[in-house]
């Protein structure tokens, strides 16, 4: 018995590194691992929950794909949705960074309010904003005509849909860019500025040459942190208009969602959850890159 | 132990009660004591009205029912996703003609019509005539009957009797008088409030079952010998009347109108007319949350080309049929508990239309009712009205979506024939037949 003990722990004390982490791995094979593995063997089969079982079909979900309106309009609303909010939130991220890297009175104060928006829980906020941008009853038409200007559709319209939406996701997330940017721009040196300042370089040449060089890479992993959540915005679009009007804001990611709960169509929305995935894998990679040239 | 024989002579004078107001064989509602069943709801004013008298009925029975409830989309997805995985359900709420072909087709719907038949299993008093036969009919696929109505719905105009009486306006008898009436309301003052016409649901999917009583109003259907009808002249009138009405005399924004943002604006008594579900009545006359109540009037659907044919849709219950054999006859018996003729006249009070016609003709119901024009209505809808309110297909949400997007161009004002157009040839191509 002793001699069992005494193997076993033998046993552990050379395998220290795999037998301790071996109940994460196993949890983590478990939880992540296997539904994504499960999740691609799905894209490749026909099956509708409760009509048969699981049909191998190989690459026609994907075929299929192709030839979808639904696919074609969700991609388009992806890219213009997230290209115009990932653009603004960066631009103004960085302009709000900058103005708040410096010594003003109470900027404290003004910063702890300014995150506000992004510490708010996403689908409370987003419901609120449903019944701001209603044009009938909604406070935003409401202000709009108080000063004299005609109201606008908001999200009722197909023209102003993706707009609207994109309004909300600036409001929400831009102060998350300006934190992680105002942190690149509290660690930058000092000596450059000072060289710079005494050859004589104007505020955006010291801008452009100086500053932005150097927080690039920490601009590109906001971009990344943003856009891993972005490119598969779900909770906003979902509360505020579910895709709609009819179908003008539905990104691929509602898209599969709608595929996969409303239809039950486990294949096809297996399939375009792995398009989703490779798209934000594809992006993040190329980013990566970017961050990490010279 | 007091508690225990207590319980057995409440159960027995029950019972005895039962009895007395039915001669005949009364089946033995202790066969399957003890038994546990657990039965699945939509949040519905039905399941809160069922859910405080449960214990009632584990009286009568010895049954214990575990019943869970959740909002309409969690619910469907849960349901679904729980009758794929076997037996453990025993007993769900379904919307016929929504979910039944499907349903039916993946083996989950038991048929009834064998418990129906049993003397053992069904009280003579549950007197199954008494349902409407056009729900009836809607809970029926291939002559087998699949579920019991106890929530019979149609949708119904209101109206605000108030305003229509101070300008002499006539209750909208045709679609050519509903638009009338809307355009003299649309943009005037009242009471303070800058009026519109008439709301109704704009929103895609969302709308396309209040659009179906304009559909069949107008001569149209889902489809005609096995192909879309979409863009058919019936269809495509149908449309254009109902994405007219709404961008001319109805809100702004209507394409994201959903019953909850309609049924407020008339509440707020901000809209002269509302096309909506019948059972939003108790919404409107609750005077806690509704500025109209008391003012409302109600009439059936005004008559178009087809004549006046709204759509009649319901909620009913049903057994799982992979759950075990005891559960499912314990489960019939809760069915017949929660649908019998006493649950349909209190629930009838409690705003939930009934299936029964004895609940609306019952002394209780009414001297309480104070809307005889809506009941009125109400009674004729269900003798009249078309229950196909969905397409005839397997993927009912997925044609939903199809047909919500011309009803979106509609109210948006693009060419409505082209939009029918594209809409039927996506439907020939991505609809699922039984």
């Amino acid at each position: 018995m002793r001699r069992i003990a005494q193997a076993l722990s033998d046993f552990i004390d050379r395998r220290q590194s795999w037998v301790f982490p071996a109940p994460a791995v196993i949890v983590l094979l478990l939880i992540v691992v296997f539904p994504i593995a499960f999740n691609l063997y799905l894209a490749f089969t026909k099956w509708t929950i409760g009509l048969g079982q699981p049909r191998f079909i190989g690459l026609d979900n994907f075929v299929d794909l192709l030839t979808d309106e639904r696919v074609l309009n969700g991609t388009v609303v992806m890219i213009a949705f997230s290209g115009l909010s990932l653009a603004l939130e960066m631009g103004l991220g960085l302009m709000i960074a900058l103005y708040f890297n410096r010594e003003f009175k109470g900027s404290e104060a003004v910063q702890a309010i300014y995150i506000f928006p992004f510490a708010a829980t996403p689908v409370a906020v987003a419901l609120i904003w449903r019944i701001m941008l209603n044009p009938e009853v909604g406070v935003l038409n409401y202000l709009l005509r108080l000063v004299g200007l005609p109201g606008s559709l908001w999200v009722s319209s197909e023209h102003t849909v993706i707009l609207s939406l994109v309004m909300v996701d600036v409001w929400k997330w831009t102060p998350m860019i300006t934190l992680i940017v105002l942190a690149g721009l509290k660690s930058l040196p000092h000596d450059p500025y000072e060289a710079a300042r005494i050859d004589g370089a104007n505020a955006l040449q010291i801008f452009w040459h100086i500053t932005l060089p150097m927080i690039r890479p920490v601009l590109i992993a906001a971009l990344m942190l943003r856009s891993l959540d972005n490119l598969k915005e779900f909770d906003m679009i979902y509360t505020i208009t579910q895709g709609g009007p009819g179908i003008a804001s539905e990104t691929l990611y509602l898209y599969s969602y709608t595929v996969g709960f409303q239809f039950f169509k486990a294949g096809y929305g297996s399939a375009l959850m792995v398009v989703v995935f490779l798209i934000v894998l594809v992006f993040n990679v190329v980013m990566n890159r970017l961050r990490l040239a010279k | 132990m007091r508690s225990k024989s207590v319980f057995l002579a409440l159960a027995a004078l029950l019972a005895l009660g039962m009895s007395w107001s039915d001669a005949r064989a009364e089946v033995n509602w202790k066969q399957f004591q003890g038994t546990e069943i657990r039965v699945m709801m939509n949040k519905h004013p039905f399941t809160t009205y069922i859910e405080p008298k449960l214990a009632e009925f584990e009286q009568l029975t010895g049954i214990k029912v575990v019943m869970e409830s959740f909002p309409e989309d969690q619910f469907r997805n849960k349901r679904t996703i729980e009758l794929n995985s076997g037996g453990k359900l025993d007993g769900f709420m379904i919307m016929a003609t929504q979910d039944d072909l499907y349903y039916w087709k993946a083996g989950w719907l038991l048929p009834l019509d064998d418990f129906v038949k049993d003397p053992a299993l069904t009280d003579a008093s549950w007197d199954q005539k008494d349902f409407f036969p056009l729900f009836m009919k809607a809970n029926t696929i291939d002559g087998k009957l699949f579920g019991v109505v106890f929530n019979a719905e149609t949708s119904l105009l209101s109206y605000r009797k108030d305003l229509f009486e101070q300008n002499k306006i006539k209750v909208p008898a045709t679609m050519k008088e509903f638009e009338d009436a809307a355009k003299f309301f649309h943009g005037k003052e009242m009471d303070g409030k800058k009026m519109v016409g008439v709301t109704l649901r704009g929103k895609g999917a969302a709308a396309t079952s209040q659009w179906s009583d304009f559909m069949f109003t107008f001569g149209g259907n889902w489809m005609e010998k096995g192909k879309s009808f979409l863009n058919s002249p019936q269809d495509i009138a149908a449309f254009k009347f109902y994405g007219d009405m709404l961008r001319n005399y109805g809100p702004e924004g209507a394409t994201m109108l959903h019953w909850a943002e309609s049924t407020q604006l008339f509440m707020e008594g901000k809209a002269a007319m509302i096309y909506d579900a019948n059972v939003f009545k108790s919404l409107y006359e609750n005077p806690k949350d509704s500025k109209v109540a008391g003012k409302v009037g109600y009439a059936v659907i005004p008559a178009g080309p087809a004549g006046s044919i709204p759509h009649l849709s319901n909620w009913s219950l049903c057994i799982n049929k992979n759950a075990p054999a005891k559960q499912q006859k314990a489960t019939w018996l809760f069915i017949q508990w929660a649908t019998n003729k006493q649950n349909a006249v209190k629930a009838l009070l409690a705003g939930v239309p009934a299936g029964r016609a004895s609940a609306w003709d019952s002394p209780e119901y009414k001297a309480g009712d104070k809307n005889p024009d809506w009941t009125a209505s109400v009674k004729k809808s269900y003798e009249t009205g078309n229950p196909q309110w969905n397409p005839p297909v397997l993927n009912v949400p997925e044609i939903r979506d199809i047909v919500g997007q011309v009803i979106v161009d509609a109210i948006q004002g693009k060419d409505v024939k082209a939009s029918a157009d594209k809409a039927a040839e996506l439907m020939n191509k991505k609809m699922e037949l039984p």
